[in-house]
Parts: C-alpha cells; structure tokens; sequence
C-alpha cells in the first residue's frame, strides 16, 4: 500500500508518467519518503551537490538565489508534482540555489544512481531532463543578470540602501548651547543639522538651517540657548530601513532631517539632500512641484509625470507594498491640493467636514491612474445647518470631481464620490448608512457597503471620520449575519484556478483568454483580509496592515501569513508592471492579463496564489458554514 | 544470551536519530488479552534515518491461533476466511526477526505489540526480540511536557493519544481503515515528524531517545 500509493503518485507526474508499468514500479521500489518542516534548508547554495532529486509529494519549497549583494531573492516556488536538486546532482558541482521548505513538505527521493540509470535506459527521462536543465541553467543566468543590473547600475539605491548606509555622523549639542555656538558648529563642520541631547546625552530635538535662518528672520537673540527653538519630534527611522522608508517618511511629515537609530543607538542623520544624491527624480522632489502649484491647471503638467516616477520605482523596488505606499502619498498630495484650491475659491465650509477615500485608495494600494472613490462626513447640524452645508458641499464636491478629473483622476462609474448628494452626509445620516447595511445585511446591500469599511480621511477634521469608524467596528462584531454575507460574496469569486494550471500544463497557445486580475486575485484577498480585520474588530484599512495586525490573533493568518504577504506583493507587483506596459505601449492601463504574456515563473507564481486563495475562501467557509447564505 | 542484549543496545545507543536504522511496526489482534487472543496480521516500515523506504516494507496476514471476535473484525475488516489460508504465525516470525535485525523498533504503544510477538517466538522456542524499543506516544506526550516548560498550556486526554488523533494533529494524510501495514506507515510518518522536532529539545542520540519513549 505504501508502494501503491508512490506508484500512483508517479503515474500522475511528468516525466514518470511516460515509464512502462514494470520500470516505474522499479523506481518507486527505490523510492524513500523524506518530510521537510516549514522553513527548512534542504539545499544550500554554495552548499554540497544534491545526493538526489526530490520529488514534491505534498507542500512546496521555495528557490532561492543570492546576487552579488548578498540578498537572497525568490525565483522560483515549486509545487507538488515538481522536482528540484537534479543540476547540482548531475553535475557533482556545489549547490546554485537555496531551497527551503515553504510549508511542511514530504519530498520522494530519488537518489544518485538510480536516477542516473534511469536516464540511461529511459529516453524519456533524459530528454526531460536535459532539457529542464537547460533551461533551467539558462533561467538562473537570466534572473542573476537582470538582478545585478537593477543592483550595481548605480552604486547605491533607494529601495536596498540601508539608511544606517547613508547616515552621517551626527554632532550633537548639550540643550543649553546659544544659538550663536550651535551655528559656528554647523559652519565648521559644514553640516545642516545638530541633534540636541539633554543632560543625559538622550536626543531631545533637532536644530537645522531652516531653524536658523528662522532666529535671523525674527531678529531673535543669539544668546539664546538651541532648547528654545528646537523641534522637539524627532522622527526618527531604523538604520535597518531602507531609505525608500525614509524618504516616505520625509513626504508624510515634511522634514528633510532625520535621525537614523540603530539598536536603540543614535546612529546618525540622513538629509533630504542624501536621499537626493541617491535618486535622480526624487519622489519628495515631485511633492515638492506639488505644493507649489496654485491652480488646478498648472497640476495638470506635473502629474503627467507621475507614471514616469512609477517606472522609475517599478525598475528599482521589490517590494509593491512600498510602491503604493508612495503613489497614495503623492495622490493624497494631489488630492490635498485640489480640495485647498476648491476651498479658497468657495470660501470656508459652513461646518466642519472630513473628505474622506476608500476602495483603493482608502487602503493605499493604488497603482496608476485609479478611479475616485471619495465621500465627504460633515458635522452634525440642525436643518437649516443641513440645507447650507449641502448648498456647499455640492459645490465644492462638484469642482473637486471635474479638477481631479481634469489632472487625470477619472470618475467613478459607479458614481462612488461626495459629488453624489448621497455621499455626502452629515456624521448622524453615515451611521445610519452603516447601521442599515450591518443590522439588516442583504446581499446586494454588503456588495455595494463593502469598499466603505477601507475608508481613510485625507483632508479636513479627521475625527469624523474616526468617529463613524468607532460607530461601525463595534456593530459589525456584534452582527455576525453582516459578517456572515460578506463571507458569502467572497466565496462565491472563486480563483481561475483549472484555467491556470491547464494553462501552465499546456504549452500551446489554446487558453488565449485574458483574465482579470484585480477581480480574481487582488480583489478576493483584500475581501478576505477584510473580513478578518472586522471580525477582529480591526480600524486598519490597508491590507498589509491588517494582515501584520492579525499575524498573531487570527490563525488563518498565522498560519499563512509568509505566503499570503508575498501573494499580495506579487499579484500587485505583476499588475503594476503589467500596466507600465501598457502605458509604455500608449494603451490606458486596465487589469486583463493575457498569459500568454506572462513568464513562466509568474504564471507559476501566479497558479499558487490562486491556490492559496481558494485555501482561504476555505476557511472562511468552514467558519461561516453555519450562517452563509 | 545477555551478550546480545548488551551488544545490541550499546551497538545503536550512542548513535545519532538520523544514522540510526529503525523498524516501525504495527500488528492487528484478535483482542488485547495476552492469554487469549492473537496475531491477524504485522505490518512493519524501515527508516533510514529520517527517510522512508518505500520499496522496503513487511506485511503478513497470520492465521490466528485463537478464535476471531466479531468486534475486532469490524475494526481491523481480515474475516476468518481470509487468514484461513495464511500460514500460521511460525512462518512469519523468522522473517520478521530478519527484517528487524538490530534496528530500533517503534510503535504506537509498541510494548504491547512486542509482548504478543514475543510470546509467540517463546512459545515456539525462538529468541525474543531484543531490540531497543521507542513508543510514539511516550514520545509525543514527553514533546508536549518539555515544550510545555515554556507554554503550560498543554494537558493531554486519554482518549487523544490514538495514532489518528495525533496524525490528524500533524497533518498525515491517512485512509482511516485498520490494516497493520498502514498504520505503520503512519506511525513511521509521526515519527519522522518527531525525529525533527527531538534534536531542538536536546534528544540528539538513540541512548536520548530512549529517555524519553522507551517501550
């Protein structure tokens, strides 16, 4: 029974499969089972040559290959039915890759000298064999090319430096330094900036030029001691940190200084002026052509360079989480500035209110030119207060649509936006709307509500926007029917899993459909994750976050939480790239993927994350079971 | 006599879990009482150290000794008419001796196997098996104390110390019928989970892991 099963099995996969009865069962007889935990090394590059191949009978394993730089990158996943270990055992020559155990993995081994004298007597195998290596061989050369251009084509980068790189040496000043002294420091050693410590050597703030240039302006005695005009937030960044993380940080808080900790060490400073020498179109400098523009129009010419600035990135970053990060940044920038232009020309709200995203943009994961979603949450007011606000608010709704539309913004289909009178309520009229959806759940009703639980306030009194969150995240705990219809939607988008695996199976060009990506992949993970984090009782709105907050409550997460992190960043990853090229190519960006045009590693890539979904949409029904509808 | 049984156990005691050579093995019975009742059938699966040998497995149907209980035929599905035919368990043993040569025998609650095994090679004037014995359920329930030092959390029922039970916990795939050779194979399978897990908590030789799971 135990040789059965390994018959069996052998009979399912390639090349094996192609062996008479009598050989094949001859080789299962040699067969031994071997089981890996998840995370194992079961080879090691620059290791010893592979005694064997390994045949994947359950779980899988990652390869992975270290460039130059030293940093281990993932080229390849393998599943079951696959091998792996077979060039290096071939050719007796040290181990080119790092292979480990992605989930607990039983491995058939298939060792040295059977194998070999397998591809003696059996055609078939050799052929699939040689040919595997080459192409395999070729693979690795390709991926260890592209990998050192994109890491040695400048010196240092954005998205691998370190910060703790880049740091200088910091100066520091006691706190009772005269601002005379402090700048005749910062003359002398030609530095911009002085940490200022306390008594007990601990940062207490920052003294820079922009500070002093502030004490001339105010004619402000010299002989005052550095305490007095310091910031005193020191935002601070871990030197572990790339410095894409803190040229992030830089935008978010408006700084160009920052200390750069390590071990809970004052390691040293990085200037918006280093990041700068790093990267010739800085992101932070493109946020600065942002701020300065005072009309819609003249936005227009500069977020025509947007998608040049994500190609830039798209060419350097690994890390797709990163690259959304900074596009919601700059469209929140853009965003901001519209609704600025908008309020100087209409005049103050007669309330106050709170301009508010969701969808996409609510979760910060927005890649190019996306859709609005936007709503806009006002104070509470009498009836009269409710007429005057809407009279401006429609206004003011109106011109931000038609200006974001203008810079490139297009509207909702939908009619997701504040332009839309019922989008743009008072605070009491929105728990309503939330009440409604989550008390008397239909279908219909939690499809439409769904993207508004990402929602994430951007321009005005954020409060309100927080206020109503604390009004629903509680409800929603509570109401396990709401849940209960936001687990039937999501199991009902099931994964193109058959499609893919044919797909990766067949190597003719009969599946020319093209698939959505953004309804099959990113949208049932986000889905998901959504419903975790409410459960959970979560006010995260970006997937990431919530899947970092659930790592240790929720198991489904833990369990899955490597694999579904990288199944994120991979779906994102190949979608942005996919639209770059089509931007490039003029075409307008969409989500249908051809796969014809995939690699395939991406493809393969791509059959797993499916797998994984479909693995999740599973326990989402196990735990709904009872209560879906 | 006593020569063997300190050569056999000082032979493999200062070996390494992953050099060692062990036979998982698993028998079906009539019933549990020694007097009464006896062996249907001996499943046994050779590891390598960590690995599996697939094409290196025992599996014998014996024609039972005793009369066959319904209840037993339930669980285990041999009817009396199927072991009719087999030979007796005199046949079998020699072979089996051979197959577990000076391995080291596991088993879930493998000491009552080894019990009813050994009386038939008395009854029947061979030598006993000698062999350094491990039980998989000591073993797992001294896994679950030692990581318990650190978690506390753990507390086990009787009735969860099956071997399906514990497959289930660690995730071996298993067809749920009783059959000698197939329970092997899975106790071999939760032994190769533990044989991974015994090195962290300090069990890195055989003499160790007597320690903790003698049978």
């Amino acid at each position: 029974m135990i040789l059965e099963e390994a018959i069996s099995f052998l009979q399912k996969n390639p090349p094996y499969q192609f062996l008479d009865g009598p050989v094949l069962k001859e080789i299962a007889h040699s067969l031994s089972m071997e089981f890996y935990p998840k995370d194992t090394v079961i080879l090691k590059q620059d290791g010893p040559p592979s005694d064997a191949v390994r045949i994947i009978k359950k779980g899988s394993v990652k390869i992975l290959v270290r460039a130059e730089g030293g940093m281990d990158s993932v080229m390849d996943f393998r599943g079951e039915g696959d091998s792996f270990g077979f060039v290096s055992m071939v050719a007796k020559d040290r181990q080119k890759t790092t292979v480990v155990a992605a989930d607990d993995t039983i491995c058939y081994i298939l060792e040295r000298d059977k194998i070999l004298k397998l591809i003696e007597t059996a055609p078939v195998i050799a052929e699939y064999f040689m040919s595997h290596l080459t192409r395999y061989v070729d693979r690795t050369f390709e991926e260890m090319k592209g990998r050192s251009l994109a890491y040695s084509g400048t010196d240092r980068l954005l998205f691998t430096t370190p910060s703790g790189d880049i740091a200088k040496e910091v100066i520091t000043v006691p706190e009772e330094t005269t601002l005379q002294e402090a700048a005749k420091v910062m003359a002398g050693h030609r530095i911009s900036s002085l940490i200022v410590v306390n008594r007990n050597h601990v940062p207490a703030g920052i003294i820079t030029d922009r500070d002093l240039r502030r004490v001339v302006a105010n004619a402000r005695n010299v002989a005052d001691p550095v305490k007095d005009i310091m910031s005193i937030s020191l935002i601070r960044v871990d030197a572990s940190d790339s410095c894409f993380e803190a040229v992030l940080k830089m935008i978010k808080y408006n700084i160009h200084h920052m200390i750069v900790i390590k071990e809970g060490e004052l390691k040293g400073i990085i200037t918006n002026h280093d990041l700068m020498l790093l990267q010739g179109t800085s992101p932070l400098s493109f946020v600065n052509d942002i701020e300065k523009q005072q009309t819609i129009e003249d936005l227009v010419p500069v977020t025509s360079k947007m998608n040049t600035i994500i190609g830039l990135l798209l060419q350097e970053s690994t890390k797709a989480g990163s690259i959304t990060g900074i596009i919601t940044e700059i469209n929140d920038r853009l965003l901001k500035k519209v609704i600025e232009i908008a309020e100087r020309k209409f005049g103050p709200p007669p309330v106050p209110y709170c301009f508010i995203v969701y969808g996409s943009e609510g979760r910060r994961e927005q890649t190019f030119r996306t859709d609005q979603d936007n709503a806009i949450i006002y104070a509470d007011t009498s009836a009269e207060g409710e007429e005057e606000a809407e009279k401006y608010f429609s206004v003011l709704s109106a011109f931000i649509k038609n200006s974001l539309v203008q810079i490139g913004f297009s509207s909702c289909k939908a009619d997701y936006m504040a332009s839309n009178p019922k989008w743009r309520k008072a605070l009491k009229q929105w728990k309503d709307y939330f009440d409604n959806w989550i008390t008397q759940p239909t279908p219909e009703a939690v499809l439409k509500s769904l993207i508004f639980f990402d929602m994430r306030p951007v321009h005005g009194k954020f409060s309100l926007c927080e206020e109503l969150r604390s009004f629903y995240t509680p409800l929603i705990v509570k109401n396990k029917i709401f849940l209960a219809n936001m687990a039937s939607i999501i199991v009902k988008n099931t994964p193109p899993i058959g499609f893919l695996k044919s797909f990766v199976v067949e190597k003719s060009g009969e599946h020319k459909n093209e698939f959505d990506l953004k309804l099959k992949g990113i949208m049932p993970l986000n889905d998901i994750i959504r419903l975790f984090a409410l459960e959970n009782g979560m006010r995260l709105t970006s997937t990431l976050d919530r899947i970092g907050a659930l790592k240790t409550g929720q198991s489904a997460v833990r369990e899955y939480h490597n694999e579904i992190v990288h199944v994120f960043e991979f779906i994102m990853m190949l979608r942005m790239h996919y639209q770059f090229e089509q931007i490039k190519e003029g075409h307008s960006p969409d989500n249908f993927i051809n796969p014809d045009k995939l690699s395939n590693l991406e493809k393969k890539t791509l059959r797993e994350a499916f797998h994984l979904i479909s693995r999740l949409q599973g326990i989402v029904v196990e735990m709904y079971k009872p209560l879906i509808v | 006599m006593r020569t063997t049984f300190f050569s056999k156990k000082t032979e493999s005691a200062s070996l390494l879990l992953g050099d060692a050579v062990y036979t998982v093995l698993d028998t079906e019975l009539t019933g549990l009482d020694m007097k009464k009742d006896s062996i249907v059938s001996i499943g046994a699966v050779r590891m390598k150290g960590t690995r599996i040998d697939i094409g290196n497995s025992f599996y014998r149907l014996i024609h039972p000794a005793g009369r066959m209980d319904h209840k037993n035929i339930l669980i285990h599905g041999i009817t009396p008419s199927e072991v009719e035919e087999e030979p007796v368990v005199d046949a079998v043993l020699d072979d089996l001796s051979a197959f577990c040569g000076n391995s080291v025998i596991v088993g879930h609650f493998v000491s009552l196997d080894i019990n009813f095994i050994n009386r038939e090679l008395k009854r029947t004037g061979r030598a006993k098996l000698k062999n350094a014995a491990v039980d998989t359920c000591k073993i797992y329930e001294w896994i679950k104390s030692s990581e318990g030092a650190f978690s506390r959390h753990y507390s086990a029922r009787q009735d969860e110390l099956d071997l399906f039970s514990l497959a289930r916990e660690y995730n071996i795939t298993f067809n749920e019928g009783h059959n000698a050779l197939g329970d092997a194979f899975i106790t071999a399978q939760l032994f190769q989970r533990f044989l991974y897990a015994l090195p962290g908590l300090g069990v890195n030789s055989i003499r160790d892991l007597l320690k903790t799971g003698k049978a």
